[in-house]
C-alpha cells in the first residue's frame, strides 16, 4: 500500500554534510552550518541554487538562525523555516522536509540543525505553574530515576547500563565528527564522577554545539538532476507523537518510543529485527537498553543481553548509536536529529570508514524531545 | 532553636499552605467537574486527566504526602542554589498525580518504594520562607 511518503515518486538523501561537535566555544554559528550545507551540497553535487525550500533546526541561536546564515550562500528568495523541539528539533526539520518534497511542493529541498551551547530555557519553566522540587524539569533526574526503577525491576547491576556507554564511546572514537574522540573501558565509566543516581557522567550526553545537514531529492528530481542513484538513500517512513497520560508508573516515555517505532516499521513495510542500523536518544544509558526492547530489535526483558552478546554492536545484528550515539558523539540538540539521519546515510551508503557496519540495508533514526515528543524516521537503500 | 514557622510565608503558595499542627503542609488540589480527578497545582488551566477547564473547579485542601515510588541521589547542583548531594523522588500525592520533591533523609538507604510520606515545612535560610520536603510518615507521628 502506497504511504504518503511515498508521493512524488519518493523522498531521497541525496547529500549529507557535517561540522563536527564539540565543546562549547567562540566560533559562530554560522561557520558551523554553512560547513555542514556546503558539504551536503558537495556530496550531492548540487548547488545552492537548485535548493527550494529549507528548514533550519535549532534550540538556542534565536529568531531567523537560517536567513542570516543562508544569505552568505547567495539570497536565492527559497523558503526558510525554522524548527524547534527540544532534543528533536533537527529530526522535525527532517520531517518538515520530508513533507514538503513527498506532497510535491518542492523537489530539492535542504534539512539542517545548527546549535551552540545555550542556557537551556525550557517552556516548562515558563507556564506560571509552581512545582514542589527544583529539578522536577530536569531530564538527568527523570532518567536516573528511570535506571534506578530499570535496575531495580531487571535485577540488573549498574554495570548493564554502563556497558552502553562503554560501546558507544567506542563507536565515538572512530566518528570523526563525534565530540568524545576516546574509548572508554567498564572502568573508567563506573569510575567517573556520579551525576544522579547510578549515573555517572561518562553515562551521560555532553552539550555542545555543531551541525549536520542532509539534502532531500523527489524521486522525480532524482533522474532529472541525473544523480547516482547508489549514493541516495530512500526515506520509508516519517512518524511523530508526544506523550500520553502514563498508565503505569515509569512507562509513559518508553511507551510513547514504543509507538512511534512501531508505526514508522509499519509504514515502511519491516519487522524491526529487519533494521540493521538504529540511532537512537541515548541521552542517558539506561535509555538504550530500554528503548532498543521498544522498538523491538530485541525482545522485552532483552535490552541489557543483547548489548552483552555483541548484537549491538558495529557487526552486530543491529548496529545500535554505530555513530557513537549522544553520549559518544554528542548532542548539540539543533543538529542531533540530522546527524543521526547523516550516519544512517554515510552506512548504507558503505561510506562509513573505520566503523562500517556489515550489509547496512535498512536503519531507524528514533529521537525523543524532553520525554514528551517522539519522532522516527525509517531509511533504505534506494532499490532495498 | 526552631522557629515558629506560622511566622513565615510558603516559598510556592499555589501548592501548600502550614498544616494546623503548624509543621505539616496541606496541599492544594482542584476537583474536577468532568472526571472527578484531582489535579496538582491547583492553578493549572485545564484538568490534567480530561483536558476539562479548571475555572469553576472546585479547590480541595488535603494533607501533603503521599506514596514513593523510586528515589535517587543527586550527587552534584543540578540546578543554581541546588544542595548537593539531595535526595529527590517521584511521590504519588494522589490518584494518579505524581510529583518530584525532595525527600529529607540524609541516606536513601533509609527509603523503600511503597513507604509512606509527609509534606513539612523547612524554613529557608535567610528568607522569611518555608519550603516544602517529605519525610517518612512514621517518622511525624512519633
Amino acid at each position: 500500500m502506497s504511504q504518503w511518503i511515498d508521493g512524488n515518486d519518493g523522498v531521497y538523501v541525496v547529500g549529507i554534510g557535517m561540522h563536527p561537535y564539540q565543546f562549547p566555544s567562540d566560533t559562530p554559528y554560522t561557520h558551523l552550518g554553512l560547513t555542514a550545507v556546503r558539504a551536503a551540497l558537495a556530496d550531492a553535487g548540487l548547488d545552492w541554487k537548485q535548493v527550494q525550500s529549507a528548514y533550519v533546526g535549532t534550540t538556542s541561536i534565536g529568531m531567523a538562525a537560517g536567513r542570516v546564515m543562508f544569505r552568505h550562500l547567495g539570497s536565492t528568495g527559497l523558503a526558510v523555516t525554522q524548527v524547534e523541539n527540544a532534543s528533536a528539533s533537527g529530526s522535525f526539520a527532517f520531517r518538515q522536509a520530508c513533507m514538503e518534497v513527498s506532497h510535491g511542493i518542492s523537489d530539492v529541498v535542504l534539512a539542517m540543525g545548527v546549535d551552540k551551547h545555550g542556557d537551556g530555557r525550557r517552556a516548562a519553566n515558563k507556564d506560571g505553574l509552581e512545582r514542589l522540587s527544583d529539578t522536577a524539569t530536569v531530564p538527568a533526574v527523570k532518567f536516573a530515576l528511570m535506571a534506578r526503577s530499570y535496575l531495580r525491576e531487571r535485577g540488573a547491576g549498574i554495570e548493564a547500563m554502563a556497558k552502553v556507554a562503554v560501546k558507544n564511546h567506542g563507536n565515538a572514537s572512530l566518528n570523526p565528527y563525534a565530540q568524545f574522540r576516546k574509548p572508554r573501558t567498564l572502568e573508567q565509566v563506573l569510575a567517573s564522577p556520579k551525576v544522579a543516581g547510578d549515573l555517572t557522567v561518562q553515562q551521560c550526553c555532553p552539550r555542545g554545539e555543531g551541525a549536520a545537514a542532509v539534502l532531500l531529492v523527489s524521486g522525480r528530481a532524482l533522474r532529472r538532476l541525473n544523480l547516482d542513484p547508489r549514493r541516495c538513500v530512500r526515506v520509508r517512513a516519517s512518524t511523530a507523537s508526544s506523550e500520553r497520560d502514563e498508565t503505569v508508573y515509569g512507562q509513559g516515555a518508553i511507551d510513547l518510543v514504543r509507538g512511534t517505532a512501531q508505526a514508522a516499521l509499519a509504514q515502511a513495510g519491516i519487522a524491526p529485527t529487519t533494521l540493521d542500523l538504529l540511532e537512537l536518544h541515548d541521552a542517558f544509558s539506561v535509555e538504550e537498553l530500554l528503548y532498543s526492547e521498544a522498538v523491538g530489535v530485541c525482545a522485552a526483558g532483552e535490552g541489557a543481553a543483547y548489548l552483552e552478546r555483541g548484537d549491538s554492536r558495529i557487526g552486530g545484528r543491529c548496529a545500535i548509536n554505530a555513530s557513537g550515539g549522544l553520549i559518544g558523539m554528542g548532542h548539540p540538540l539543533g543538529p542531533t536529529g540530522i546527524g543521526q539521519i547523516a550516519e544512517i546515510t554515510r552506512q548504507i551508503r558503505g561510506e562509513a570508514e573505520g566503523r562500517q557496519h556489515p550489509n547496512a540495508h535498512w536503519g531507524m533514526a528514533h529521537m525523543i524531545g524532553l520525554g514528551s515528543v517522539a519522532i522516527a524516521h525509517v531509511l533504505s537503500a534506494a532499490h532495498a | 532553636m526552631t522557629p515558629d514557622l506560622s511566622t513565615l510565608k510558603p516559598q510556592r503558595p499555589s501548592l501548600y499552605r502550614l498544616a494546623a499542627d503548624g509543621h505539616s503542609l496541606d496541599f492544594f488540589f482542584t476537583h474536577c467537574p468532568a472526571c472527578q480527578g484531582l489535579s496538582f497545582p491547583a492553578n493549572a488551566p485545564g484538568c490534567m486527566h480530561c483536558g476539562h477547564p479548571t475555572e469553576e473547579a472546585m479547590q480541595v485542601v488535603r494533607p501533603g504526602g503521599g506514596t514513593l515510588l523510586e528515589y535517587v541521589t543527586l550527587h552534584v547542583a543540578l540546578v543554581p542554589g541546588m544542595q548537593a548531594p539531595s535526595i529527590a523522588g517521584d511521590i504519588r500525592i494522589a490518584e494518579q498525580v505524581v510529583e518530584e520533591g525532595v525527600i529529607a533523609v540524609d541516606d536513601e538507604s533509609r527509603l523503600q518504594p511503597g513507604m509512606a510520606l509527609r509534606a513539612v515545612a523547612v524554613p529557608l535560610a535567610a528568607t522569611d520562607t518555608y519550603g516544602c520536603q517529605f519525610v517518612l510518615a512514621q517518622e511525624t507521628t512519633r
